[in-house]
């Protein structure tokens, strides 16, 4: 079975190796193939790890594997090694199943692209990154994987990196990623003085033993980890790299920037809650976290206007859910609308991908619109990925969604203000969401419409309509693995690794439904009464809150905080830098050393006579001093 | 022992190489130079047999005979060059050798 | 039996005498002198006192080596090569670089004191008295076994140098007899 694990990890690595070495010599369809048959066969292997898992008793689903001692200080041992159990087997099926989706449409998205081999050898090596984080037996490995998924990321971001802006996108999502990478690692500091080891079942063990509970330490490896969580999932306060990052090819950002790296953040929460239970602070810390920029990304998400910037905030608002649910020690629902998201938001990601190759990369939704009757197939797809994501019943978001909020009920006070949060975000995102999909699908062809469509009328290569299909299909029924009142098959999976904090009486698990559909249905008659129809509503809203209108354009200025806070200030310092310290000191004194070598080298030179009783001389002197020395110090 | 000690033998000694480095330092032929040589290696050699007697262990002798290999060598080679710079017409002044110069 | 050993005491001294003298003598005599032949006599007559010296020490085997190949076989060919060149005449005073003569000179006196000054700090305790030698002590059988003995690795090596020694000898020939042959 471990076998089985350690064949899905490497699967993709092997593609992305051969493909280094192979360089041209492997065509350009192969490269593709490779890359996508790496990752079915990832896929299959973990589809196979969970029939084994399946087979055995719930609590002995817990399997370690490890290849070599990796890192050996002293009385730290660190094993290259993997952790086969349910969360793993969880996170693995998602990722290299939603991951072979992505890759096979990628294969129709980029072809023709003169670096389409690159581009399959980074996907193949995001995909390997992000298997090693989930699978990693140990907190080192889990933050290799991290690091690497944050390169992998950095590298398909600025995948086209003759634009400046893509590659302006990828260096801050490196920067901000490397901020949670570091704070991650403080926090791995602290558990190797505290507890002196980095594999799960060590430190989980003993963590309550060595660390204690919610003292400062505690807290600090907790916040080290949600500082890590948090960039990685593009959480407020550390989430503008997300939509600058969907300058990255649109496959990337459906595998990357929806369904599988943004998730890690919770994933990373679930796997270690029990550092995090030891500070219960952070724990709220990062609920309330995932509340903010819930809603957040949902305001500003709705005065948008790149179809896929919409979709990140989207993004960033749903793993706000996600947060909210593991902040609340829900991870199993959190677990679960991750899944589903995943599904959903790449279903999204990859209709709006056809919808960008069918106007010649158009983005802008303003030049879009009437695109319904043209791309009957997209526009089906996108309205089910609109619906599951507005948690229309009884597609996947619906069931995931009221899990997290029936549970936040459950989280005492604090659960109550998450509740209202969510349902004022499942307002919103009904909102944009919809609006989304009437400007895009309805009204009027704009003339950009006109001019690209009728010269390419097609909806994609078939190798880019199959994995939408799949994917529209998940996304219909994906939701029925765990039904509120009913069955709880995420949850009791995940049971053994991560037991949930809270539990949903009845009247919450039927609450909480009835309140967001109702909350949803409202916002899809708003946004249907905006943008619906014919209207100069929206704009005369504009006009009417300028202010407001130009914040939320500006996304509530974040990037301006920023810049003004730490990238200026940064900037001047590095000049300064350069014009005090590094001309005159750094190069001035290699100059100098230089210089001096040379003068030196030539006035010892000029002894050099060439004769040689001079030399013989020279060694005489020499000898007769040495045997001074020697009898000096007799 | 008879006569002199091991000391008299090693001042003999510092003399006879004492002698043989200003012979090599002083002298312009090549062949004188390497005549004085001669004079340090056997210096050395004195100065191992007094030492083999001296402390009643024959291997200061076997060193000796080992130096007496490299010194023949030595001549071997250096009059080879010697020779070798007479018929390509060289100066046999060592002075006038002075392509080392830096 | 006492004036026995007194009267070999003396005869030692007298001889150590003679031969120390001679030895001094003929080394100044190869520094100084201004022909080369000369001086490679005056390096036979050097190396015959010590092979006296080499008696006295006991050293019978070294002092035969000795006479036979250096003084025989080493320097004939000494001999041969300085006839072969005509013994050039070569000033010793003569020089265009005084100083280095005269700092060389100063140099090899230092040296020399530096190195007396560590005998004698020596002569007392260290050098003042030799140990008991046996019979066998310098005899070619011992030498013998130490050479293929312990020593067997040098013993090789030497053969070895001497080889090497050999084949340059003749290759230094050799290449200027082509070159000769070229232009």
């Amino acid at each position: 079975m471990t076998a089985a694990a350690w064949l899905a990890l490497f699967s993709p690595l092997g593609a992305a190796v051969a493909l280094a070495v192979l360089g041209d010599r492997i065509s350009r369809s192969r490269a593709g193939l490779l890359v996508s048959g790496s990752v079915l066969v990832s896929f299959v292997s973990s589809a196979y790890v969970l029939a084994r898992l399946l087979s055995e008793h719930p609590e002995q689903r817990s399997h370690v594997s490890t290849l070599w001692t990796w890192l050996s200080a002293g009385d730290l041992q660190v094993g290259f090694e993997i952790l086969v159990d349910p969360l793993s087997v969880f996170m693995m099926l998602v990722v290299s199943g939603v991951g072979f989706l992505i890759v096979s449409y990628a294969t129709g998205y980029m072809r023709g692209d003169d670096e389409e081999r690159r581009y399959h050898a980074y996907k193949a090596l995001f995909v390997f990154s992000m298997l090693l984080l989930v699978q990693s037996g140990n907190l080192l490995l889990l933050l290799v994987g991290w690091g690497m998924v944050g390169l992998s990321s950095y590298l398909l971001i600025n995948f086209w990196h003759q634009r400046r802006s893509a590659v302006a996108a990828g260096k801050k999502a490196f920067i901000v990623n490397a901020f949670g990478d570091a704070t991650v690692a403080l926090g791995l500091f602290l558990v190797i003085q505290r507890v002196g080891a980095l594999d799960f079942a060590t430190v989980f063990g003993s963590a309550e033993a060595e660390i204690g509970r919610s003292n400062t330490v505690a807290v600090l490896i907790a916040l080290g980890l949600l500082g890590g969580a948090a960039a990685k999932s593009a959480q407020v306060p550390l989430h503008t790299w997300l939509p600058d990052a969907m300058e990255g090819p649109t496959p990337v950002s459906a595998l990357i920037h929806a369904a599988t790296m943004v998730t890690a953040g919770v994933y990373l929460i679930a796997r270690t809650h029990v550092l995090f239970e030891l500070a219960p602070v952070v724990l709220h810390t990062a609920a309330v976290l995932g509340g903010v920029t819930l809603l957040v990304a949902g305001v500003i998400a709705l005065v948008q206007t790149d179809i896929k910037r919409v979709i990140a905030y989207s993004t960033m608002s749903q793993i706000g859910y996600m947060f909210v649910a593991a902040g609340v020690g829900a991870y199993g629902a959190g677990m679960f609308h991750l899944m589903t998201h995943a599904f959903f938001k790449a279903l999204l990601f990859m209709a709006a991908g056809l919808v960008i190759h069918a106007l010649a990369g158009e983005q802008d939704i303003r030049r879009m619109g009437g695109l319904g009757r043209e791309l009957p197939r997209t526009t089906r797809a996108f309205l089910i990925g609109t619906l599951a994501l507005a948690g229309v019943p009884p597609l996947a978001g619906f069931f995931s969604k009221d899990e997290i909020l029936a549970n936040t009920l459950d989280g005492g006070p604090l659960g109550i203000v998450l509740f209202v949060f969510g349902v004022a975000g499942a307002f919103l995102t009904a909102m944009y969401s919809f609006r989304l999909l009437f400007v895009v699908f309805r009204g009027k062809q704009s003339e950009h419409v006109q001019h690209h469509l009728h010269r390419e009328p097609n909806e994609g290569p078939l190798s880019m309509v199959w994995p939408v299909g799949v994917l529209a299909v998940l996304a219909v029924v994906g939701g029925l693995v765990s039904v509120p009142g009913g069955w709880h098959a995420v949850d009791t999976w995940l049971e053994p690794v991560s037991r949930p904090l809270v539990h949903p009486a009845g009247w919450m698990e039927a609450f909480s439904p009835i309140l967001s559909v109702c909350v949803a249905l409202l916002g899809i008659a708003v946004a249907w009464r905006l943008w619906g129809q014919a209207s100069d509503l929206p704009t005369a809203l504009a006009r009417r809150y300028p202010l407001a209108t130009v914040a939320l354009e500006r996304k509530l200025y974040f990037d301006e905080v920023y810049d003004a806070l730490l990238v200026r200030p940064a900037a001047r310092l590095a000049v300064t830098l350069e014009r005090v310290v590094e001309r005159p000191i750094v190069a001035g004194s290699a100059r100098a050393t230089a210089g001096g070598i040379r003068g030196l080298a030539s006035r010892v030179a000029a002894t050099q006579s060439g004769l040689l009783r001079v030399y013989a001389l020279v060694v005489a002197v020499g000898l007769a001093t040495l045997v001074l020395v020697f009898i000096s110090v007799r | 022992m008879l006569g002199p000690t091991v000391a008299a033998y090693l001042v003999l000694s510092a003399i006879l190489f004492a002698t043989g480095a200003a012979g090599v330092l002083i002298r312009r032929s090549p062949l004188i130079v390497l005549l004085a040589l001669e004079l340090m290696l056997n210096a050395g050699n004195l100065a191992l047999i007094a030492f083999a007697r001296q402390h009643a262990d024959s291997g200061g002798q076997v060193f000796a005979l080992a130096v007496m290999v490299v010194a023949a060598t030595e001549v071997v080679v250096g009059l080879g060059l010697i020779v070798a710079m007479s018929r390509k017409k060289v100066e046999l002044d060592v002075d006038a050798l002075t392509e080392l110069e830096g | 039996m006492i004036l026995a050993s007194l009267a070999g005491d003396v005869l030692v001294w007298v001889v150590w005498v003679v031969a120390a003298i001679a030895l001094l003598a003929s080394g100044f005599a190869v520094v100084l002198f201004r022909n080369p032949f000369h001086s490679a006599l005056a390096l036979i007559l050097n190396l015959g006192s010590l092979a006296v010296l080499y008696l006295l020490l006991s050293a019978e085997f070294v002092a035969a080596a000795q006479v036979l190949v250096y003084a025989g076989a080493v320097m004939v060919m000494f001999l041969f090569v300085i006839a072969y060149l005509g013994g050039r005449a070569d000033a010793p005073w003569a020089s265009s670089q005084a100083a280095v003569r005269v700092a060389a000179v100063v140099t090899c006196v230092v040296l020399l004191a530096e190195v007396v000054l560590v005998i004698a700090l020596d002569a007392r305790d260290g050098l003042s008295s030799a140990a008991e030698i046996t019979e066998g002590f310098g005899s070619p059988r011992e030498l013998g076994r130490l050479f293929l003995g312990d020593n067997l690795l040098a013993f090789e090596v030497s053969s070895l140098v001497l080889l090497i020694g050999a084949v340059g000898g003749v290759i230094l020939g050799a290449t200027v007899r082509r070159g000769e042959v070229e232009e």
